[in-house]
């Protein structure tokens, strides 16, 4: 029933988003004031519909509301609120409604401060993309073929010739299926809602492009459009990071990027819009670069659907690590991307002729020129990557059936391209902010080259650089930070507000230097038995079974309990156990593993933790996934991760041996009172049992709390218990009484655990006369297992470089966009006033 | 003819050539186990034969088993990291790496797993190394 209505409110929405771009088309097309009125009304209705449409969607999510498709896929009873909330855009479809919601959010701040002539166009162009969107999750039937996929469609709706519905058309499922354990994280809240506010306000300059094409004006524009697209900017570089974090601190990637089509989806859009950025600025300085402001901030928003196509139409189904879930919007999405590049390019290259071209061309050494290769350099490297990630599609041409590019493809092209960017930055900076002719600009660089000189010879040496091609990063780096820098002295001195250019470069920079340091020089960590295999390894002198020799090294290493390992010669390291909780995650167990500097530095632990994933688990097999723990330093950071350990390989025999039976057999309880033994043991003896060793040293005095009442006799035994083959030792002290209770005699022995053994100990009689006692020890004995766990782990030195890069172009951008924003607000003010005088 | 364009359209040309003939070069055909053997590197689909000697060896720190390309050629394949935990639901695998002496060293291995709750064809791809 809500389901309905929920349908109806996205129907609403839907049909109000195509009266919206009549509406708007229409105010445009005739300058009338008063339908650009109803115009808004159309786009504020739009929204509000759809917000009451997710209201109602979050509602049955909260609510469990299992026969909806999307909340029985999505959710389950056990889900925490917050990540029933999350659930909320966990899926394609909800997805598309928040980015839809972030869309008219946006689209309200552009009503408020949009002036004529821009207004209406604009507003247009949001709408026709509005459009396209809700199609997506419209979920209308035309005649048979689906228009969308509703977030409110039912099971029956969905599955309709499933046995069940087909038995039961009003089947409601008692639980969900429960949204993917890898969602259940903190990031799943954030980094989806800041994305889609990149995306939608992305969307603005794109359609300040169109605006200005259609009305013929082509200088006004970047006023206004400039602050939208570095926000834009500054909220897509804020989901990247977010999104590399992520994968790196909670999804054992293995790192922050893997050129991965998803991450490649979000990075492309804000590459272009970069570019677009440096085409805006030279328009603005100096009146040029229109051609190239125009066809930038419309391709930049023609990547973002171009992304979302490739990744959510099911082309890339065979490359990503994020799937989603295809849901024949193959047709749809195709179209989007058409009409959007089709209504973008062909309307520019339309007016082509009329846009203006400057009168001479600028000569090298200028900011005009310098600012605009910074744009074309941005420019390539986002074409280069959507090349590689098009390699399904593009790959087609070359071979049959494409494999994705290796990972080397995108490093070498992006690598040369960040080198020569990195110079230009410099050069670029210092004349944009002064003349310069080829002789002084050689004196200013003698200063910040001597300094990257001296920097990076340091870092070639500390770091033991080899590569003549990272060497030359490195300097480009030292280069860009140094050269950038003397520019932000220069600024700080004179003009404060405008460093936020000089600190983006500085940040670019920063960025190049963390990102070769933590990628190419991560190290796995390794003990000595795999040091040592992976050097007869590399000497070609290991054989394998068959007599060839193996060419791949290891990459992980075991552990034994309580038996310390020399690790990269820097860290003994240490498992000292685990523990199963149930919390966050159930059944999840965290491992204790305790590193001591060799140097005598301070001791750490280390605890990553392995969890089932329920949601992919069945009764006969357990799927585990892990959580690394990631030591974060100023130099270096420790990931480290359980790759296996003998509590999952016992918990997967026990769960494929009960799969296997059925019924729990009386069997194995048999087989466990098999495994009692009781052992007579005189004070001072040494008795072997199994792979153990028992010794009881001595009595000792029971304290009177410990004991049941009217205990006549209570004693304790001092016993040591040692494992011959690993040496590992307990002493333990386990009690004997007697009581009397209804004139009967009891004797009280409780049992203690010894949890690394897996072996229950009772000292269950006392034989006085020969001084002797008697041990009940419960537990296998031979053959015996003791704890151990594998590790993969690496050390990443400087990713803590990666952030510090990240957050001085997120602080660049701040300053920039509250720089653009203030001047742009003096001229609304400005117009606003003038609007009431007139 | 102006100089500047020669050379834009001239680095223009130089760029897309340069970018199609390292992309080709780095992206390969998928292939079954008797064309991998001619390769330094290759990837191979197929299907895991659990009628032969299979698991991880605590010893040699490597997962081995048997696996059956798309034309029924059955290798030995070879994986030095541990056993990816889906790998026994995986309805179809890709294995990355090189074919030597009729044993197959992959360095990276991709499942597709068919979706507990999803049609057969709604499957998906995970990487063995990222799904542990």
């Amino acid at each position: 029933m809500l389901g309905t209505i929920g349908h109806i409110f996205i129907s609403a929405a839907f049909v109000a988003s195509i009266a919206a771009l009549a509406a708007y088309s229409i105010a445009a097309y005739r300058h009338s004031e008063s339908i650009v009125k109803i115009s808004d009304w159309l786009w504020r209705i739009k929204g509000a519909t759809l917000l009451v449409a997710s209201g109602i969607l979050i509602y049955l999510i909260m609510t469990h509301q299992f026969q909806y498709y999307y909340v029985w896929n999505y959710t389950s009873l056990d889900l925490e609120p917050q990540y029933l909330f999350s659930a909320f855009y966990g899926g394609q479809e909800g997805s598309f409604v928040l980015w839809i919601l972030c869309s008219f959010v946006v689209g309200l701040g552009l009503i408020r401060w949009t002036r004529p002539p821009y207004k209406a166009p604009v507003m247009a162009v949001m709408a026709l993309t509005q459009v396209f969107l809700l199609s997506m999750v419209a979920g209308w039937d035309i005649f048979g073929a689906m228009l969308g996929a509703s977030p409110f469609r039912t099971i029956a709706q969905e599955m309709p010739n499933a046995p069940f519905i087909q038995a039961n058309p009003d089947f409601v499922p008692a639980d969900g299926s429960g949204l993917n354990d890898l969602l259940k994280s903190p990031w799943m809240m954030i980094h989806p809602p800041i994305i889609f506010v990149g995306f939608s306000m992305m969307t603005v300059p794109f359609a300040f492009a169109i605006a200005s094409l259609w009305t013929k004006t082509y200088h006004e524009w970047i006023r206004p459009a400039l602050p939208w697209t570095l926000s834009a900017n500054l909220f897509l570089l804020t989901a990247i990071f977010l999104g590399g974090y992520w994968a790196y601190e909670t999804l054992s990637f293995g790192g922050y990027w893997a050129w991965d089509p998803v991450e490649n989806a979000s990075l492309v859009p804000w590459l272009i819009g970069t570019a677009g950025i440096h085409a805006m600025i030279i328009q603005r300085k100096s009146s040029r670069a229109h051609k190239a402001a125009l066809f930038l901030s419309i391709l930049a928003y023609i990547a973002v659907v171009y992304q979302t196509f490739l990744t959510r139409s099911g082309v890339l189904g065979a490359q990503s690590v994020h799937s989603f879930v295809d849901l024949g919007l193959y047709g749809q999405l195709l179209l989007f991307i058409l009409v959007m590049t089709i209504m973008g390019i062909g309307f520019y290259l339309y007016r082509y002729k009329e846009i203006p071209s400057p009168q001479k061309e600028s000569s090298i050494l200028s900011r005009e020129f310098m600012t605009f290769t910074g744009s074309m350099l941005l420019l390539i490297l986002g074409l280069v990557i959507i090349f590689g990630t098009s390699s399904p599609l593009i790959g087609q041409f070359f071979v049959d059936n494409p494999t994705p590019p290796e990972i080397s493809f995108y490093n070498q092209w992006s690598m040369p391209i960040a080198i020569i960017m990195a110079i230009f930055t410099v050069v670029g900076q210092h004349l944009f902010w002064k003349k310069y002719t080829w002789e002084t600009l050689a004196g200013a660089m003698i200063m910040p080259l001597l300094l990257t000189s001296v920097a990076s010879v340091i870092s070639i040496i500390a770091g033991d650089v080899s590569n003549i091609s990272y060497m030359i990063f490195i300097f480009a780096g030292w280069f860009a930070v140094f050269g950038n820098g003397s520019i932000l002295f220069y600024l700080l001195k004179r003009r404060p507000k405008l460093i936020g250019g000089a600190l983006n470069h500085i940040g670019f920079g920063v960025l190049l230097l963390g990102v070769i340091a933590s990628s190419v020089y991560t190290e796995p960590l390794l003990d000595q038995r795999a040091t040592n295999y992976n050097k007869r390894v590399a000497a070609g002198t290991v054989f394998d079974e068959e007599g060839f020799p193996v060419t791949q090294p290891i990459e992980m290493f075991e552990l034994k309990i309580d038996q310390p390992k020399l690790v990269n010669d820097r860290w003994m390291v240490t498992y000292e156990g685990y523990n199963v909780s149930d919390s966050p995650r159930p059944g999840q167990q965290s491992y204790r593993v305790k590193f001591e500097p060799v140097d005598g530095g301070r001791s750490f632990y280390m605890d990553p933790v392995v969890y089932p994933m329920l949601t992919t688990s069945s009764n006969s097999n357990v799927e585990w996934s892990v959580d690394p723990h990631v030591r974060t330093g100023m130099f270096e950071d420790i990931y480290f991760y359980v790759a296996g350990s003998k509590y999952v390989e016992k918990e997967n025999e026990r769960v494929a041996e009960q799969s296997r039976q059925m019924m729990p057999v009386s069997g194995s309880e048999t087989a466990e009172q098999d495994s009692l033994q009781t052992i007579e043991i005189a004070k001072g003896e040494i008795i072997e049992a199994g792979d153990f060793s028992l010794q009881f040293v001595d009595f000792r005095p029971a304290t009177e709390d410990q004991l049941p009442e009217n205990t006549q006799v209570g004693i304790r035994a001092l016993i040591k218990i040692e494992h011959v083959p690993s040496g590992s030792a307990y002493e333990v002290e386990p009690l004997f009484a007697v009581y009397t209770e209804n004139e009967r005699s009891f004797t009280y022995s409780p049992p203690l655990s010894i949890d690394a053994w897996d072996m229950d100990l009772q000292f269950t009689r006392l034989l006085p006369e020969s001084e002797s006692i008697e041990i009940s020890l419960d537990g296998s004995l031979e053959d015996f297992e003791e704890d151990w766990v594998l590790v993969v782990a690496e050390t990443k030195p400087f990713v803590s470089v990666v952030w510090l890069g990240t957050f001085l172009l997120m602080a660049g951008f701040s300053v920039s966009i509250f720089r653009h924003w203030s001047r742009e607000k003096k001229t609304q003010d400005e117009y606003e006033d003038d609007e009431q005088f007139s | 003819m102006n100089f500047k364009l020669i050379l834009g359209v001239s680095s223009i040309v130089l760029f897309t050539s340069l970018l199609m003939y390292n992309f080709g070069n780095s992206i390969d055909s998928y292939v079954n186990f008797e064309q991998a053997t001619n390769r330094s590197s290759a990837h191979v689909v197929g299907t895991w034969d659990n009628t032969r000697d299979w698991g991880f060896s605590r010893e040699s720190m490597r997962f081995s088993f048997h696996m059956k390309d798309e034309d029924g050629n059955v290798r030995r394949v070879i994986y030095p990291k541990p056993k990816p935990n889906n790998f026994e639901q995986a309805t179809q695998l890709v294995v990355i790496g090189e074919m030597r002496n009729d044993v197959f060293f992959a360095n990276d291995m991709l499942m597709k797993c068919p979706s507990k709750y999803n049609d057969a064809d709604e499957a998906e791809f995970t990487r063995a190394e990222e799904s542990i």
